[in-house]
């Protein structure tokens, strides 16, 4: 006999049992919704009404997290969109307002006006032409408000601003046709970087003890030669002014400006025409593109950093969508078995998922839409500094457009996971109620184990169940990996040994100086002779840059900036082969290679002397300097077109680099010479603090990352496992030990994840970085050209062992905090469930 | 037979859920040795009963002390661990953790105590399903075997650290009549070998083998019965005796 009435039959629950079928799960036959669906329909609205809010309430920070994954990432692709549009918008806008010109061509010294002009008239492709004035004046000359330029790498020149094209623009846009006598209007970088205000002085100081102040009338945004990365500035005064100081000091350059009548196909062809006609060429030729790239590059570079993590975050937000809602189905399975057994078609059921799925991405899309166009402001002060903003309906669009593209994603997304549904649940039906990730066949034994339990339980578990962690695992990787790349990147920009990459040797000293006429070769001479005789100077490696004549990889003439010297003396890393040893070899720059369309071991055609020889490549390496394409070889410089003179030097080793520049400074002028690692900086240095900029805010938004779902898995790992910890503290595991298995399993998987990140940021990483640099320097034509081969420059100790453990403690951190639940699971909650 | 010394005392025990009052205000001694089977509808808070004082659970008020310590004044670690060294508890779901094999199950609260070398746990986990007869299971998954099966596992974990008091929410519910009849001979080994143990039952067979019956309706004892140690013999006589008893509780 038995006593005690029993109300429900007594069936093992499902932690027991988990082969047990449960009777209501199959899609009954007889009755199908649509049959009478129209009765039934506000009670079901009301029924799956209540699903979703409980639905909420039951995985509140579940959905919460989902919702900011999802906010952020649309939040990122928003504003990186707004960016680049802006950055686009503002660049254009400033080159047009501007009226830029599509080809300068620098010239130092005098030239023959009239044979300008009868050249310039028979083409019919140039629609303007005009030659401006220059003065550049010695850094050692200049003084901003009482700070010496001596050191700056920065070519200053003075100008009187142009009245109809090539136009200086203030603050707002507004063309600067006229400057007061007695004042100056200065590029607006020094206002940005160097915090020059208006009032405060500018001094030019002459050798001949001529000394005249000017006072800053106001800042001006240069078309042409706008950034940091452009070395020339012009700084604009009053036709007597620059009269004045013209008779005491500076070096007269003229800057002959083409505007073409349709410069896209024309420029090509008209810039190897100018060449090739003699017409006045000492100094650089730049064009209407590399003005525009040396503009984006910076903005361009964070704005493709932001994009990246847009995406990465897009796809961490999908796999905690499949996560939650996996989660979401097995927690309503009994619910979902009801409304199947009662006849509603899984069509419907599937719609309600969609509904809650697309109504939480809808909310999300909304907020990081509005986050995303509040950001942009903020990404976009340095373009607005720069360039000034501008605003056209693109602008406004397109960020809404890349919003309403991750939106999209996410709800396909939902519905491909939906198309998944039927089969998940039949599944689920087979193995009640169990999540079907454990696999007997490789789990681990207890038995014979000689860790302590905990652990080992841990990683008996992420054996065990290693689907579930798959989501945890990939976003320690693409933490890891979002974390290190910029990192990496950073230090390898501001590493010394970037130096190599710069197309010189390690040297210690650098000498540059262009080549204006006659004089400088003497200039250069007696330097070099002076150098030589010098104590504090143990080897040198002079170099004469000549343009020559070759082809390129379609057999079109080019020309070539041709190093000659020895490169055997202070050589640098050849990516591929060795230093030119004769002068019947060459080394070309990567960019130039590709542009060759040959290979190492081939043979170049290039006109020496007037006359062509086939030179062979014996190397190649890498230069980020004047374009990239460059080339090395040891050829007779008599007679060539020199273009511009190098020198590295190595010093003794107590010397003072410092005091030997100073030395030389006065003599070398206008030529620098500097302090390799100095002029590194200042020739990287905006790129690299961008760099740096971009690892800190990758770090942060990596570790939070990791923390947040760190926070959310334990959560939802503890919810889940509620039965398995209740049976645990029974038998008489404590809280610190249960805890210690949820820290032994995320630290695990932190471990794993940590490292494949780590291999992923230096290989694909280190990959990404290059194709960055290839598009910087090479354009999009360079891209995937393998004309960037730099190796990431690593600081273990930060990268190693500094990150990781920043993560290994944030990550426990976040485990302790959200694994608190453990002590609320009772047996008796189980009993009754 | 009532000892002398009481393992377990509880006073005015008393639980609450959520303006519930499940027990109210028990008092119970269990004596060193006692094999003691608790009685009562469902409902009645028989369960609630061993959870509190096993500790597993936390008493509204009340006192519980188990071997002379007060349980509310131990830290949860401090109860975990009298849980895991000196008794031993048989679930009526059984409660097994699902991810770990048979064997495993067995041994976990051994290797959690560490009392002994695991190659000594091993083989005492071994040995105690070779007992009750499911040895040949140890390998197996929680899925791989029968509820009767199951059962004895969850006999076998209880009985690993050697407890001081096996404490058992209806062991026998899941069973069949002879298989709850193999499981009570061997509590009845157990118990022979100085283990006390507390019972809670519907089966009146299962009761009539237990020294002391205790009647419990609506969060209170209302029926304590001594019926004296089963011998082996003569059990149709003292269930017909205890089911006379129960109807008149029951009344
Ligand atoms: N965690 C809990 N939360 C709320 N109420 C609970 C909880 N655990 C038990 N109860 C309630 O306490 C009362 C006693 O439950 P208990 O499980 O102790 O009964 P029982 O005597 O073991 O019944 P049965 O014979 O059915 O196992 C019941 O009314 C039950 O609903
Ligand atoms: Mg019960």
């Amino acid at each position: 006999m038995r006593l005690g009435v029993r109300h429900t039959p007594d069936l093992p629950p499902d932690e027991d049992r988990p082969d047990a079928p449960r009777p209501n799960e199959r899609e009954t036959g007889p009755h199908h919704g649509r049959d009478r669906g129209g009765e039934r329909r506000s009670p079901r609205t009301g029924l799956y009404g209540r699903m979703v809010a409980r639905d909420f309430a039951r995985n509140r920070s579940v959905t919460v997290v989902l919702v900011v994954l999802m906010m952020l990432s649309v939040l990122l692709a928003t504003a990186s969109t707004g960016t680049l549009v802006r950055l686009i918008g503002a660049s254009s806008s400033l080159m047009e307002r501007a009226d830029a010109p599509h080809v300068v061509q620098m010239h130092a010294g005098d030239y023959d006006e009239q044979q300008l002009e009868r050249w310039v008239e028979q083409r019919s492709d140039v629609a303007h032409h005009q030659t401006m004035l220059t003065v550049g004046i010695d850094g050692a000359d200049l003084s901003f408000d009482g700070e010496d330029q001596t050191t700056s790498i920065q070519q200053n020149s003075l100008v009187v601003p142009n009245a109809e094209r090539d136009l200086l623009l203030d603050l707002t846009n507004e063309p600067i046709t006229q400057v007061a006598p007695g004042t100056i209007v200065l590029p607006v970088i020094y206002a940005v970087q160097d915090g020059l205000e208006v009032g405060q002085s500018v001094r030019i100081d002459a050798a001949d003890g001529f000394s005249k102040e000017f006072s800053i009338a106001g800042f001006a945004r240069d078309s042409i030669m706008n950034p940091a990365v452009a070395s020339s500035k012009r700084l604009a005064v009053s036709p007597d002014d620059l009269a004045e100081v013209r008779e005491h000091t500076g070096e007269v350059e003229y800057l002959m400006e083409f505007w073409l009548r349709d410069p896209d196909t024309q420029l090509a062809g008209f810039q190897k025409d100018y060449l090739d006609a003699d017409m006045p060429r000492v100094g650089q030729m730049v064009d209407s593109a590399t003005f525009r790239t040396l503009t984006m590059i910076g903005d361009g570079m964070v704005a493709a950093v932001v994009i990246l993590v847009a995406l990465l975050l897009l796809v961490v937000g999908a796999l905690c969508l499949r996560f939650s809602f996996l989660t979401a189905a097995e927690q309503d399975y009994r619910e979902i078995g009801v409304l199947k057994a009662i006849g509603v078609a899984a069509r419907d059921i599937r719609r309600m998922y969609l509904t809650k799925y697309a109504l939480l991405a809808g909310v999300a899309s909304v907020l990081g839409l509005v986050g995303g166009l509040a950001l942009t402001p903020l990404l976009t002060r340095n373009i607005t500094q720069y360039m000034g903003s501008t605003s056209s309906v693109w602008s406004w669009l397109l960020p809404i457009l890349a919003a309403l593209a991750v939106f999209g994603a996410l709800v396909l997304f939902v519905v491909v996971l939906l198309r998944r549904f039927d089969r998940i649940s039949a599944v689920t039906a087979l193995s009640a109620g169990a999540t079907g990730d454990q696999s007997g066949a490789t789990r681990l034994r207890l038995r014979r184990s000689r860790m302590p339990v905990h652990l080992r339980l841990g990683v008996m578990d992420v054996v065990g169940r290693w689907p579930t962690y798959l989501l945890l695992f990939f976003v320690f990787a693409v933490s890891t990996f979002i974390m290190i790349v910029p990192v990496n990147s950073a230090t390898t920009a501001s590493a010394p040994d970037f130096i190599h990459y710069m197309g010189i040797g390690p040297v210690d000293l650098r000498v540059d100086l262009d080549h204006a006429d006659d004089t400088s070769s003497d200039q250069f001479g007696e330097a070099v002779d002076q150098l030589v005789a010098d104590p504090d100077v143990t080897a040198l490696a002079t170099m004469i840059t000549t343009r020559n004549a070759t082809v390129d990889s379609e057999g079109n003439a080019s020309s070539l900036y041709i190093e000659n010297g020895d490169h055997t003396r202070l050589p640098l890393i050849y990516a591929d082969g060795r230093a030119p040893s004769s002068g019947s070899e060459i080394a070309l720059s990567l960019l130039a290679l590709n542009e060759s369309g040959r290979d190492v071991g081939d043979t170049l055609p290039v006109e020496v002397d007037g006359q062509v020889r086939d030179l062979a490549i014996v190397g190649s390496y890498q230069d980020i300097t004047r374009g990239g394409k460059t080339a090395k070889a040891s050829l007779p410089t008599e007679g060539e077109e020199v273009m511009w003179y190098v020198v590295g030097i190595d010093l003794v080793p107590d010397a003072n680099a410092a005091e030997v520049s100073q030395v030389y400074a006065e003599q070398l002028a206008p030529g620098t010479i500097a302090d390799i690692d100095h002029w590194r900086e200042q020739t990287l240095g905006p790129t690299a603090r961008l760099l740096t900029v971009a690892a800190v805010v990758a770090a942060l938004v990596a570790v939070s990352l990791a923390v947040l779902m760190t926070a959310l898995f334990t959560r939802m790992l503890v919810a889940r496992d509620t039965g398995q910890i209740a049976i645990q503290r029974a038998i008489g595991a404590d809280d610190a030990g249960l805890r210690r298995q949820y820290l032994t399993r995320m630290l695990l998987v932190l471990v794993l994840g940590v490292i494949v990140g780590t291999v992923a940021a230096n290989t694909l990483g280190e990959t990404l970085f290059n194709l960055m640099f290839e598009v910087m320097f090479g354009g999009f034509e360079a891209l995937m050209q393998g004309t960037s081969r730099i190796d990431f420059a690593v600081a273990p100790t930060l990268a190693y062992v500094l990150l990781p453990a920043v993560f290994l403690v944030a990550v426990t951190a976040a485990t302790v905090a959200s694994s608190r639940a453990i002590s609320a699971a009772d047996i008796s909650s189980l009993t009754t469930e | 037979m009532t000892t002398a010394t009481a393992v377990l005392d509880a006073h005015g025990l008393t639980k609450t859920f959520d303006g519930h009052v499940v027990l109210k205000g028990l008092d119970l001694q269990v004596g060193d040795g006692e094999f003691i089977s608790v009685m009562g509808p469902s409902g009645s808070g028989k369960s609630t009963l061993l959870y509190n004082i096993s500790g597993m659970d936390t008493m509204t008020a009340g006192e519980v002390r188990f071997e002379g310590r007060d349980l509310g004044a131990l830290s949860q670690k401090e109860l975990a661990r009298l849980r895991l060294t000196t008794m031993g508890f048989i679930f009526q779901h059984v409660h097994l953790l699902k991810n770990l094999s048979l064997l495993d199950n067995v041994v976990l609260p051994a290797y959690l105590a560490g009392l002994a070398p695991r190659t000594e746990l091993d083989s005492r986990a071994m040995a105690l399903m070779a007992r009750t007869g499911v040895d040949e299971l140890a390998d197996r998954d929680v899925s791989e075997a029968s509820g009767g099966q199951l059962q004895r596992i969850g006999i076998c974990r209880a009985l690993i650290n050697h407890p001081k008091i096996l404490l058992g929410d209806e062991p026998t519910g899941a069973l069949d009549s002879v298989a709850a009849a193999e499981i009570m001979d061997i509590l009845g080994e157990l118990n022979a070998e100085g283990t006390t143990i507390m019972l809670v039952t519907h089966d009146t067979r299962v009761a009539a083998r237990t020294d002391r019956v205790l009647y419990m309706i609506d969060g209170r004892i209302v029926g304590d019965r001594n019926q004296g140690p089963y011998t082996g013999a003569g059990l149709d006589q003292r269930h017909a005796e205890l089911t006379e008893w129960l109807m008149e509780l029951a009344g």
